[in-house]
């Protein structure tokens, strides 16, 4: 069991009628890098929210580092604590410079003292490659320069695992291969990531196992080679000839 | 750039008047009402000079020639000006309310300084200047002759009034306005009757319940002094409006910002006073401002249920007597001393915004 970074067993989650989510199981392992996609309103965001619960599944069970997700809010918080989440939209805390924006929360969640967190904010910013606009403010970054913050921001609480939820949509295409070589950089390092992209090149070159979902169930999922080389599933490759433009 | 352009620079003088010209007389109605607006103007002014500075009276020796002339008699204020400031505060201790008003416009100016901010230095603040300011017109202590709140007045009460109001209503629209979007319902509800409630009364009703009712349904020992139930009072009218102002900033911040800090794991604490409050004072500063300039204006009100502040003093001072004709001039004085204090104020609300721009521009 203690190689399980995550194990989410029969999780379903609804919105009123719909089901956004349907009896998934979803066995994470240390270290494993997965990508999920899927066609919008699949339910891949909805999956990784719940992992750090920013959604509250319905039924079914989350284990996070051996923690379940229950309404315990101090358990949530250990978890959050342990996981580090990107999002599409950046969500940098505009007022705070970007180097606050990195320590500010080491220093309220870890209790880690001002200098230290701000060493700590310097050096995950240098691995980002983005120290040198430590204090300027978010909106004078360009997107993938604010992306490769927010990471940095999630890593400067030293967590176990990182989500990834569509960290490239917003961006313009430019700026799309500096985030990605960040995060390529990042799984290299061993770090446990789920990731939900449409970007294919990323999930061939660094995931060790591709999920794919439709309308909130898993429908398949396996190595990026079998993946893209030879799916299975009819929904798979539909997908992936639009996705992939062939 | 042609040849042109280079050989004949424009002269700057004349294109304004053109521009001038072509705005204010470009056809015969325009003409007109430029010259009947431009001589109104032109008259009002003169007239103000003429009797402000021109005709009028300055000192208290010359008070008999009020009556000659027709311009100001600004003699009034020499001989009325400390019933202005200080109200039916004892005259041989008029030192006391005059050191006690500087020190909450001191407390004031401090805690607009950036470096005062924060959770501990602000609180020790205002703790340290009120605590002064009642020692001062309180008395009692240090040998300091009694001075019951009764007696308070003129603009040491006003501003007393003002600030008591605000550092009191501060908190409590924080308090109000995170209660009204909290998800427990039946806090959630509380609040926003409250709110409605408060802002359904006029302020004078609620002065007057807390000065005139209180003591007939509250037990004597918590009824308090009648100043401080009048400042508490008009500190929970202030709160309900700023609480809403409060929430509508709340409202402007992308929902994003809440999940980013939750999934940082940072504690509804740290979410609220780290990242939402400072967004959303940010997002609110003109209303806030304009809110707070109004409450100060409103400290007028105190007159109604007795309280001698500057305008009820004002008008004490001309009321009766030999200088019931210059109530003009006492009440340009208590206004030049009201826009001395909002004048300020909107400047220093001027500053917080064009600081925030500059982080964020």
């Amino acid at each position: 069991m203690a190689d399980q970074a995550i194990k989410m067993r029969d999780v379903t989650k609804r919105y009123g009628d719909f089901d956004a989510l349907k009896s998934i199981d979803l066995d994470v392992a240390k270290g494993e890098r997965v990508v999920i996609c899927g066609p919008s309103g699949s339910g891949k965001s909805t999956l990784i929210r719940c992992i750090n619960r920013l959604e509250v599944h319905d039924a079914g069970s989350i284990e996070v580092e051996g923690v379940e997700l229950s309404d315990d809010d101090d358990a949530i918080r250990d978890v959050r604590r342990e996981v580090g989440m990107v999002f599409q939209d950046f969500n940098l805390f505009p007022h705070l410079t970007v180097l606050e924006n990195c320590s500010l929360p080491r220093i309220r969640v870890r209790g880690t003292a001002r200098a230290d967190a701000e060493d700590l904010a310097r050096s995950e910013l240098t691995r980002m490659r983005i120290s040198e606009q430590a204090d300027k403010f978010p909106d004078e970054l360009s997107g993938g320069q604010q992306q490769r913050v927010a990471i940095a921001r999630a890593l400067c609480l030293q967590p176990r695992i990182m989500l990834f939820d569509e960290p490239t949509s917003a961006l313009d295409p430019e700026m799309i291969g500096e985030v990605l070589d960040a995060m390529v950089a990042l799984a290299e390092g061993g770090m446990t990531m789920i990731c939900v992209t449409h970007e294919m090149g990323f999930a061939r070159k660094v995931a060790d196992r591709v999920v794919f979902m439709v309308d909130g169930r898993i429908v398949e999922e396996g190595p990026p080679t079998t993946f893209f080389d030879a799916p299975r599933e009819a929904d798979t490759r539909q997908f992936l000839e639009k996705i992939l433009g062939n | 750039m042609t040849d042109a352009s280079v050989s004949r620079p424009p002269p700057l003088l004349d294109s304004r008047l053109e521009i001038l010209k072509k705005r204010l007389f470009s056809n015969w109605f325009d003409g007109i009402v430029t010259l009947v607006a431009g001589s109104a103007l032109v008259w009002i002014v003169v007239s103000i000079v003429d009797w402000a500075f021109l005709n009028a009276v300055w000192s208290e020796a010359e008070a008999s020639r009020c009556r000659e002339v027709s311009g100001a008699c600004w003699s009034v204020i020499e001989a009325r000006g400390r019933l202005v400031l200080f109200g039916l505060y004892p005259s041989e201790q008029h030192w006391r309310s005059t050191l006690a008003c500087l020190v909450i416009v001191l407390t004031m100016i401090l805690s607009c300084l950036p470096a005062m901010w924060g959770l501990k230095r602000l609180p020790a603040l205002w703790i340290a200047g009120f605590g002064t300011f009642v020692i001062l017109m309180y008395g009692g202590i240090f040998g300091l002759s009694v001075v019951t709140t009764e007696q308070w007045g003129g603009l040491s009460l006003t501003v007393f009034i003002f600030a008591g109001v605000f550092v009191l209503g501060m908190p409590m629209a924080v308090g109000l306005a995170l209660a009204r979007r909290s998800k427990l319902p039946v806090i959630h509800w509380l609040a926003a009757v409250f709110i409605d409630t408060v802002r359904s009364l006029p302020l004078l009703t609620i002065l007057f319940a807390a000065a005139v009712v209180v003591p007939f349904v509250v037990p004597h020992w918590a009824q308090g002094d009648k100043l401080g139930r009048v400042i508490v009072a008009f500190a929970v009218f202030y709160a309900a409006y700023q609480a809403e102002i409060i929430r509508a900033g709340i409202q402007s911040i992308p929902s994003g910002q809440e999940e980013a800090s939750q999934a940082l794991g940072m504690s509804y604490r740290a979410v609220v006073f780290d990242i939402i409050l400072p967004q959303a004072f940010r997002n609110t500063l003109p209303s806030t401002i304009n809110q707070v300039v109004i409450t100060f204006k409103e400290t007028s009100i105190v007159t109604i249920i007795g309280f001698f502040d500057v305008t009820a003093s004002a008008s004490a001072a001309v009321g009766r007597g030999e200088w019931g004709a210059y109530y003009v001039e006492i009440y340009v004085f208590v206004a030049l001393i009201y826009f001395v204090f909002v004048f300020g104020l909107s400047r220093y609300g001027a500053y917080l915004e064009r600081r925030t721009r500059l982080h964020h521009g």
